[in-house]
């Protein structure tokens, strides 16, 4: 009996305590930013030199700082990237699922190509024309102002313009997974194409319009050159990624707190819907890249 | 149930009809401006729209048709136009067209005439182009004016208070004073060429000021004069009026400079030598990038792929953390982490290490980063790509009596890469236009000192061209930075192509 369990107690030692070791020192290269950025966002002092791993002068100045910043208006940022990213998701993931519902069930000449140019097209990524995207953009101005610099318009088309490029793979692939038999069904009931779009195949996919709408959500809210190009480097019509960048422009030092402040409350809720759907949209991170 | 489908069926006619008609506006629009192409793209646009949603389109172009026109124009067609502007001088400086350009070197000659006192003018519109005109006498006459046009009035067509003041004019409105405002940028580009030695411009809402040129243009020479030095300009090959001394007159205009872009990223060693390093730099910090994060994924895949250790769940977890945080927020925050002095990881390493500020210590910090941020994929891939071999394979292996090492790198090892291969070859691609976190974490810096201040040691293609295009210290070169996307696009799609065919060919072999 004592033998067994010495046993035991030895193969845990050999197989499981190194791997927690392995496990513990991952963990903290992980959370590594995070828990300094929490750290610095409650560290009154707002000095990046005396921060300590746990804040002497705890308290909420940075927050306030951040608020009542008027040259960074952080609130705005917050509401431009909400607006940007909500709006352009919103567009990818209909597009995105229009495009694929049609790919996937409709059979017409040039189906094939469609979906190999789609391909090719998604190989080279917009941000490379990101000098003409803006010389565009510049030119469109000249006629419509909304559709020009400065302005978030232009760069809501412009996300939505890679919505095919982003997503029908994926949803074809998934809407594949649909029998066919259940629209061949209400076909034969009467009902349209449209009909069996909205109220079978949508219904069925919400999870993976879910997923795709929130990666897509992330994405956008993650792009930085484009951003910058199209609704420049100050003004009130900046994105949050662009506006934080400025936090950090010129001495680091002294807006440490203020920024940490602003990308802790920035995080927490994407970092919560992330760890709550982390089931699904770990497979739609999987699955999204497979397909191209 | 009928009504309420009749109406549904209106209100999308209806809503159809409204963007064509949209459209169709737009590019009158556009064609007023004389900006062809868009107006001939949103023409197309409005007949498709007609075309496919009224009058009976196919059902599989009403669902691909937003998408694909969005992917066209903001996508496709920026390639497209690339590859165009890559053969311009297209820059500050070259980016009006021929005659804007030698107008506004005119208009920049003009030298006030003193003994000429302000002509008082009112401002009006004419009623058949809608244009703004001043009117005003001169040399006992009433004249309407603008940039464009300069006609002479017939006293029958005005119409005067008792004290002589202006109130009507046939053809023309006088704009209220209350809209002036409104009119100020039109006014100010104002001028009226009266004849060759004399043009009126407003100096404000009342008063036109009197002015002589300072340099004519001759059509028939394309030759610029200046009437003060007698200096004769003429065009250079860079879309600029330069004269026998080698001085330049600004602004210049764009032109096409055929393949010179390009050439100079060959011949023009203050462009060369720093583009051989970052491009240099793009390779290996891409492939870097993917195979350490690769293999810290797959390390981590096998030492938590054990059915017996519980916690793994909580540790997978902590893991993906890094995906779950905003990249550009944990970039920046990194950025502060790394500061040379006071930077939290030289505090508790107490160290002194100039993580951004020098070349190879900066290379290293933007590795670090770039796994941190992509090792919780590769791990998720891995994971995935173990737990799919099946236990039978290994428990043969095991029977035949293969070490643990042998049955990992002949069965396993294979076995993952044929499913990640793609995956890896995707994220190698990716990697090479890394740019948030290289512009985030050094803007590219440290700068190299032969390049202008335009490259520097960690600059990856994607962000070299960033800077030349939009943060350059000596004018911003969009030709020349078009010339580099091209590059970056011939480069990827070689790179995915070499990188497919080479997984389809190890697949083909197994």
């Amino acid at each position: 009996m004592q033998i067994t369990s010495r046993k035991k107690v030895r193969r845990w030692f050999t197989k499981i305590l190194w791997r927690h070791i392995v496990g513990i020192i991952v963990a903290i290269f992980s959370l590594f930013p995070l828990i300094w950025m929490i750290s610095a966002a409650f560290d009154v002092t707002n000095q990046l030199s005396t921060q300590q791993l746990i804040p002497v002068h705890k308290g909420f100045d940075n927050f306030n700082a951040l608020f009542s910043n008027e040259e960074k208006p952080y609130l705005v940022w917050v509401r431009n990237s909400l607006v940007v990213a909500t709006t352009a998701a919103l567009l990818q993931t209909l597009l995105g699922s229009a495009a694929a519902y049609s790919l996937s069930r409709h059979k017409f000449k040039g189906r094939a190509i469609t979906l190999n140019a789609i391909l090719i097209v998604q190989m080279f990524p917009q941000l490379l024309a990101a000098t003409t995207l803006f010389l565009i953009v510049n030119s469109l101005g000249d006629t419509f102002p909304l559709l020009g610099l400065g302005h978030q318009l232009p760069l809501i088309l412009i996300f939505t313009g890679a919505a095919l490029g982003v997503n029908t793979w994926m949803l074809k692939g998934f809407f594949d997974t649909i029998p066919s038999d259940i629209d061949e069904a209400a076909k034969i009931d009467g009902a349209s194409h449209a009909v069996i779009f909205t109220k079978i195949i949508i219904p069925l996919a919400t999870p993976v319009f879910v997923v795709i709408f929130l990666l897509s959500f992330i994405g956008i809210l993650n792009e930085y050159l484009i951003s910058s190009v199209i609704l420049g480097l100050d003004g009130p019509k900046m994105t949050l990624a662009v506006g934080l960048q400025q936090f950090i422009y010129g001495s680091y030092a002294k807006n440490w707190g203020p920024f940490t402040a602003g990308a802790l409350l920035a995080t927490i809720p994407v970092l919560t819907l992330f760890m709550v759907l982390q089931k699904y949209l770990v497979t739609g991170l999987v699955a999204g890249s497979s397909k191209g | 149930m009928i009504g309420k489908k009749r109406f549904k069926r209106n209100l999308q006619i209806l809503l159809v009809i409204s963007i064509t008609i949209l459209l169709a506006v737009a590019a009158l629009k556009f064609l007023q401006n004389g900006s062809w192409l868009f107006a001939s793209f949103a023409g197309i646009t409005a007949i498709l729209v007609a075309r496919t949603y009224w009058l009976g389109g196919s059902v599989h172009s009403k669902y691909l048709f937003p998408g694909v026109i969005l992917l066209i124009f903001f996508h496709i067609y920026p390639a497209i136009y690339s590859g165009q502007v890559a053969f311009t001088n297209d820059s500050n400086g070259h980016q009006l067209s021929k005659g804007q350009a030698i107008s506004a070197i005119l208009e920049d000659s003009l030298i006030p005439i003193e003994a000429q006192s302000p002509i008082n003018y009112v401002i009006t519109i004419g009623n058949s182009d809608g244009k703004v005109f001043a009117v005003f006498e001169y040399a006992g006459s009433y004249w309407a004016g603008n940039s464009q046009s300069f006609n002479k009035l017939n006293r029958d067509n005005l119409g005067f208070s008792p004290e002589g003041k202006l109130l009507a004019i046939k053809g023309y409105q006088i704009l209220d004073e209350s809209l002036q405002s409104d009119y100020s940028q039109e006014l100010q580009t104002l001028s009226i060429h009266v004849n060759s030695k004399l043009i009126l411009s407003p100096s404000d809402f009342e008063y036109l000021e009197a002015y002589q040129p300072g340099r004519i243009y001759s059509e028939k020479e394309d030759q610029i004069t200046d009437l003060t030095t007698k200096s004769l300009y003429s065009p250079n090959d860079n879309g600029q009026m330069v004269n026998s001394s080698g001085d330049i007159l600004y602004p210049g205009w764009k032109i096409n400079v055929g393949f010179r872009n390009f050439t100079s990223i060959i011949n023009n060693s203050e462009v060369r030598r720093p583009l051989l390093a970052v491009l240099l730099w793009t390779f290996i910090n891409a492939i870097l990038a993917v195979f350490l994060s690769f293999i810290m994924g797959l390390v981590l895949a096998l030492v938590f792929n054990l059915a017996e250790m519980k916690s793994k769940r909580i540790y997978r977890t902590v893991f993906i953390t890094p995906l779950a945080i905003p990249s550009v927020l944990s970039i920046l925050v990194w950025a502060g982490l790394f500061q040379t002095s006071n930077g939290v990881i030289n505090r508790l390493f107490h160290s002194d290490i100039p993580w951004l500020t020098d070349a190879y210590w900066a290379k290293l910090a933007i590795l670090l980063v770039e796994v941190w941020i992509s090792f919780p994929y590769m791990f998720l891939i891995t994971t995935g790509a173990i737990q799919a071999i099946s236990s039978e394979v290994i428990e043969a292996a095991d029977i035949d009596g293969a070490s643990n090492f042998q049955s990992f790198t002949q069965i396993k090892l294979p076995l993952v890469l044929r499913t990640v291969g793609p995956l890896l070859v995707a994220a190698g691609a990716m990697a090479l236009n890394n740019f948030g976190i290289i512009y985030l974490l050094t803007g590219g810096g440290p700068t190299f000192s032969n390049s202008n201040g335009n490259a520097g040691a960690t600059d990856i293609l994607i962000s070299y061209t960033y800077k030349l295009a939009f943060n350059s210290q000596e004018g911003n070169n969009y030709g020349l930075a078009s010339a580099l996307s091209i590059l970056n696009f011939v480069l990827i799609g070689f790179l995915s192509i070499y990188g497919l065919k080479r997984i389809k060919t190890m697949e083909g072999m197994n």
